[in-house]
C-alpha cells in the first residue's frame, strides 16, 4: 500500500466516522444530549439565526418579488374572471330561484282559482312609453282567446282589464291609469265607490264617490263589487290609504294602494271564462 | 338621410322606453328619452325643425303607444319649439346650458299635456300631475342631458358639414 492510498483511506474513514457520528447525534429520541445541545450555545446562537433567518427571508421576498408580482397579477387576473363568471352564475341562478318562486306562488294561485274561473297565464312584454298612462302588453292575444274588457290578475290582486287585442298580444289597462274605472267595495263596511287611476307612474288609484256618512279607516281592504263594471266580484283589488272629502261635500273619497306591484309586473293571468257557482255573475253587470 | 336617421334614433329610442327603461325609474317614474331627443334637436337646430320633430316623434309615439292620437305630438311640438326658441337666444355648446333648456321645455311640454289631457275628459288632481310626474320627469330627463348632449352636438355639426 502506497502512502497516498494510506492517507485516502484515512481520510475515507474519518469521513464514515463523522457521518456515523452525525447518524448518531441526530437521532430523533437519542436519550442523551451531545455536547453541542448540552452546552448554552445554541441559546446564543438562536437571536443570531433568527435574524439570519429574517435577512434571509426578507432577501429571498426582495428578489422573487418581481416574479411573485407578475405571478399575482395573472393569478389575479385569472380570479378576476374566475369572479366575474361566478358573479354572473349567481345571478342566473337568482334568477332561476326567484322565477321558480314566482311560477310556484302562480300554480298554487291558479290551483285555488280555477275552482273560480279559467285562467290563462300570459308574460309582460311592454309598458307604455310615458308616464302618465299605465298600459302594458302581454303576449297573449285573440289566437289565444283573448278578447276585449276580458279581467287581468296577478296573485297578489287585481291589475286591469284587457282593452284591445290583436292577434298575437293585448294590451292591458291597468287600474293605476286615469283612465281606468273599477266597480268596488270596501270589504268590512260593505261601502261602495269607484277605484279610478291616479297616474300611470305613481302605480297608485284612489276610491271616489264613497256616500259621506260611511266610516272608513286606513288599511280596509278594497275588493270589486260585479257591479258596473267588467270585473267578476269579490277580486282584492288594494287596501285604503287617507280619506278625505271630495270638493262637492256629497262624497268622500280615499286614496288606494293596490295589491299587485303594478310596476314590476312580469307574469299575469287572463280570465278568460268565470265557472258557473262562482258566486259572481260571469260579466259582473 | 339625417332625417331618416333620426327618425330611426326616436324609433329606438321609443322601443327602450316601453322596455329597458321601466328597470331604471325612480319612484314609478322613467325619464323621457324621445322629450330629450326633441328638445336637443330644436335647441341646436331652431324653432321650425324643434317643432317639426317634435310632433314626428310625438305621433310616432301616440301611434305606438295607441292612446290619444296627438297628446304627445302637440305637447312634444311645443317643447321642440320652446328649445327652438330658448336656442336662438342662449349660446348652445354649453351642456349646463342645454341641460337648463331640457328641463325648461320638458316641464313646458309635460304641462301642455297635461292641459290636453284635461281637455280629452282626463281629470288629474294638479298636486299629482305636478309633483308626482311633471317635475319628476323634468329633473330626470335634464339629468340625463349631459350623457346625449355632445354626440347630438356632433351630430348635428356633421350634418351641417354635408350640407
Amino acid at each position: 500500500m502506497s502512502w497516498v492510498t494510506a492517507k485516502r483511506l484515512f481520510c475515507l474513514i474519518v469521513l464514515v466516522a463523522v457521518t456515523l457520528w452525525a447518524m448518531h447525534i441526530t437521532v430523533p429520541d437519542a436519550t442523551e444530549q451531545t455536547p453541542l445541545e448540552s452546552s448554552r450555545l445554541r441559546d446564543v446562537l438562536a437571536p443570531m439565526q433568527k435574524g439570519l433567518t429574517w435577512l434571509s427571508r426578507q432577501a429571498h421576498f426582495v428578489v422573487s418579488l418581481p416574479v411573485s408580482m407578475y405571478r399575482a397579477a395573472e393569478r389575479n387576473q385569472a380570479l378576476e374572471q374566475e369572479v366575474a363568471s361566478l358573479k354572473s352564475q349567481l345571478a342566473r341562478q337568482n334568477e332561476y330561484i326567484m322565477e321558480n318562486r314566482r311560477l310556484a306562488a302562480l300554480l298554487a294561485y291558479k290551483q285555488v282559482m280555477e275552482q273560480e274561473y279559467n285562467l290563462m297565464t300570459a308574460s309582460v312584454i311592454a309598458r307604455d312609453p310615458g308616464n302618465w298612462f299605465a298600459t302594458v302588453k302581454i303576449n297573449r292575444g285573440s289566437r289565444d282567446g283573448v278578447k276585449e274588457n276580458m279581467t287581468v290578475l296577478s296573485p297578489e290582486g287585481l291589475v286591469g282589464r284587457v282593452v284591445s287585442v290583436s292577434p298575437s298580444n293585448c294590451e292591458v289597462l291597468l287600474i293605476s291609469d286615469p283612465r281606468s274605472g273599477v266597480g268596488s267595495l270596501v270589504q268590512e263596511t260593505r261601502t261602495p265607490g269607484i277605484v279610478e287611476g291616479t297616474l300611470g307612474g305613481s302605480g297608485m288609484a284612489r276610491m271616489i264617490h264613497i256616500p259621506k256618512n260611511s266610516l272608513l279607516e286606513e288599511g280596509q281592504i278594497v275588493v270589486t263589487s260585479g257591479l258596473g263594471s267588467v270585473f267578476p266580484k269579490g277580486i282584492p283589488v288594494g287596501t285604503l290609504g287617507s280619506v278625505r272629502d271630495e270638493p262637492t261635500g256629497l262624497f268622500q273619497s280615499a286614496e288606494v294602494k293596490p295589491f299587485a306591484n303594478l310596476d314590476k309586473l312580469e307574469e299575469v293571468f287572463i280570465i278568460v271564462n268565470v265557472l258557473p257557482g262562482a258566486g259572481s255573475s260571469p260579466e259582473g253587470g | 338621410m339625417p332625417f331618416l336617421v333620426l327618425l330611426l334614433l326616436l324609433a329606438g329610442a321609443i322601443i327602450l322606453q316601453t322596455t329597458v327603461l321601466d328597470y331604471v325609474d325612480v319612484l314609478g317614474i322613467k325619464p323621457d328619452l324621445i322629450m330629450l331627443i326633441v328638445v336637443l334637436n330644436g335647441f341646436l337646430l331652431g324653432t321650425r325643425e324643434g317643432a317639426f320633430l317634435g310632433y314626428a316623434a310625438g305621433i310616432l309615439e301616440d301611434l305606438f303607444a295607441g292612446g290619444f292620437i296627438g297628446l304627445n305630438a302637440l305637447s312634444k311640438m311645443a317643447a321642440g319649439y320652446l328649445a327652438g326658441m330658448a336656442g336662438l337666444r342662449l349660446f348652445r355648446e354649453n351642456t349646463l346650458v342645454a341641460t337648463g333648456v331640457v328641463f325648461l321645455s320638458t316641464f313646458a311640454g309635460n304641462s301642455v299635456y297635461y292641459i290636453l289631457l284635461n281637455m280629452v275628459g282626463i281629470k288629474v288632481p294638479p298636486f299629482y300631475a305636478f309633483f308626482r310626474v311633471i317635475i319628476p320627469v323634468a329633473v330626470y330627463t335634464s339629468l340625463l342631458t349631459p350623457l346625449f348632449f355632445r354626440r347630438i352636438f356632433r351630430f348635428v355639426q356633421l350634418r351641417d358639414r354635408d350640407i
